[in-house]
């Protein structure tokens, strides 16, 4: 199998996973409500354990340590999303950005589930429980304040406009995607983005929201590690401690 | 009155005509769910808490992270508050079931109605079995002679099923990953080494 090709795919979903886990994790102690701060920052949780089990997948094939490959890189060898590192913004817009990156991912594992690439496979599989969760948890949101009253309806769709272009990058062809394809590893950005269409449009349907267009322009760089100003500054806190002393024992 | 879209200055409730007379406000709050949940297929369901939620569903998502984040489960059920009927509480030791009247309202439709058990004090409520009634009151004085010789249950609930929203069997995977979430359970932090250690070294540089 190509191992370049399979390390490009492991990073890419390593970072979205660890970032928005991040982002995520900023809410606990400010969430909207006691029982969703608790939600919140439980799935972040998650999200950071998955990128972890990923940086471990990456360290079999003689990456760094986990922890290293984590804090250590410059924002420029970072391949997640850029939609993952932009900054929380009021509730709403985390919960919209939430729901469209959740339902990729979820898809994207389903897939990976069926990898040729046995470590992937398995690992899809153990996760697929929490993905079921967090997309559960999303999509009953999204159901909720999108039919609630006015003010909830256009803020979730203010929030959707912004995030749109953003969430069409997640789907940025890589330059192995052919190779992953034949190979059977994973099945491919178009694939994911053609069932994340659906799937975003039969829970936006049920909303009073309207689905931007899915031919607007995708932003992309993310995966080639250009990103917005907000991931260096996120990185930098987020390493802070660890960087005093890499080499200290918890 | 005019409506704001910051809910802070509707809460406040200021009228074009102050004079007029308006409804007092309810509290800007969500009704209360109660949580259930078994921790292995073979264990009865048990009363676990609440949480605030505007719906069923909303209820059931903020369920699963408030009240099984830890050790393990394998189902999990909300109801609202106030569809749970309740008996009173003995003291004593008294079987609620001796109190409970033979005589009961026939009205309503045969329906099926789930029974919790408080047996001791400061415990949880044990989901013990279902039963088909027309209605909460029936149901209960159908069960007497089932729980009356038993154990004395001090406190009994009853819910008509219907009214409860189940997790489904597809969906019990969301617990999967439970048993390796060891960091959740305050017994995976074991400091009394690190302590110990800690003391002694500042005994010796005393």
């Amino acid at each position: 199998m190509n191992t370049d090709a399979i390390k490009e795919l492991l990073y890419k979903i390593a970072d979205d996973q660890l970032i928005i886990g991040h982002r995520n994790s900023e809410w606990t102690g400010m969430g909207p409500i006691l029982e969703e701060d608790i939600a919140f920052s439980s799935m972040a949780q998650d999200k950071i354990g998955q990128s972890y089990a990923l940086y471990q997948l990456l360290h079999d094939l003689g990456e760094d340590e986990p922890d290293q490959v984590a804090f250590m890189r410059k924002a420029n060898q970072f391949k997640n999303s850029q939609l993952t590192e932009l900054p929380n913004g009021e509730y709403d817009y985390s919960l919209l950005r939430h729901f469209l990156f959740d339902t990729a991912e979820s898809i994207r594992f389903e897939f990976l589930a069926q990898s040729a690439y046995s470590p992937l496979a398995l690992l899809a599989k153990k996760i697929q429980g929490e993905l079921r969760y967090h997309t559960m948890h999303a999509n009953t949101w999204i159901k909720q304040l999108g039919n609630a009253n006015q003010e909830s309806i256009l803020r979730l769709q203010a929030s959707l406009d912004q995030l749109f272009p953003f969430a069409l990058g997640i789907f940025e062809p890589s330059p192995f995607e052919n190779v992953l394809i034949e190979e059977k590893i994973f099945v491919g950005e178009k694939v994911i983005m053609q069932k994340w269409q659906e799937q975003i449009a039969k829970i936006l349907n049920a909303t009073e929201l309207l689905i931007p267009s899915f031919s607007e322009p995708a932003i992309y760089g993310g995966r080639f590690g250009h990103h917005t100003e907000h991931l260096t500054l996120l990185l930098e806190e987020m390493s802070e401690v660890f960087r005093i002393d890499p080499t200290a024992e918890w | 009155m005019n409506k704001s879209l910051d809910p802070r200055i509707n809460r406040l409730n200021i009228d074009k005509y102050p004079a007029d007379l308006t409804r007092k406000v309810p509290l800007d709050q969500f009704g209360t769910y109660e949580v259930f949940t078994q921790s292995k297929t073979e264990q009865p369901y048990q009363h676990e808490g609440i949480v605030h939620a505007p719906s069923k569903e909303m209820a059931f998502i903020f369920a699963k992270e408030q009240f099984s984040r830890r050790m393990t489960c394998s189902g999990l059920f909300v109801v609202e508050t106030k569809n749970i009927f309740v008996t009173a509480t003995t003291e004593n030791n008294i079987n609620v079931y001796h109190t409970v009247s033979e005589k009961f309202d026939t009205t309503g439709h045969l329906e099926q109605y789930e029974f919790f058990h408080l047996l001791k004090r400061g415990k949880q409520h044990l989901h013990v079995g279902s039963i088909e009634a027309r209605n909460a009151q029936e149901a209960l004085a159908l069960a007497k002679p089932a729980f009356s010789e038993e154990d004395p249950v001090l406190n009994a609930w009853i819910i008509k099923t219907k009214d409860i929203l189940f997790s489904s069997e597809e969906d019990t995977i969301i617990w999967n990953t439970l048993p390796d979430k060891k960091f959740r359970n305050a017994s995976a932090y074991k400091a009394s080494d690190k302590i110990k250690a800690f003391k002694e070294s500042q005994k010796s540089t005393l």
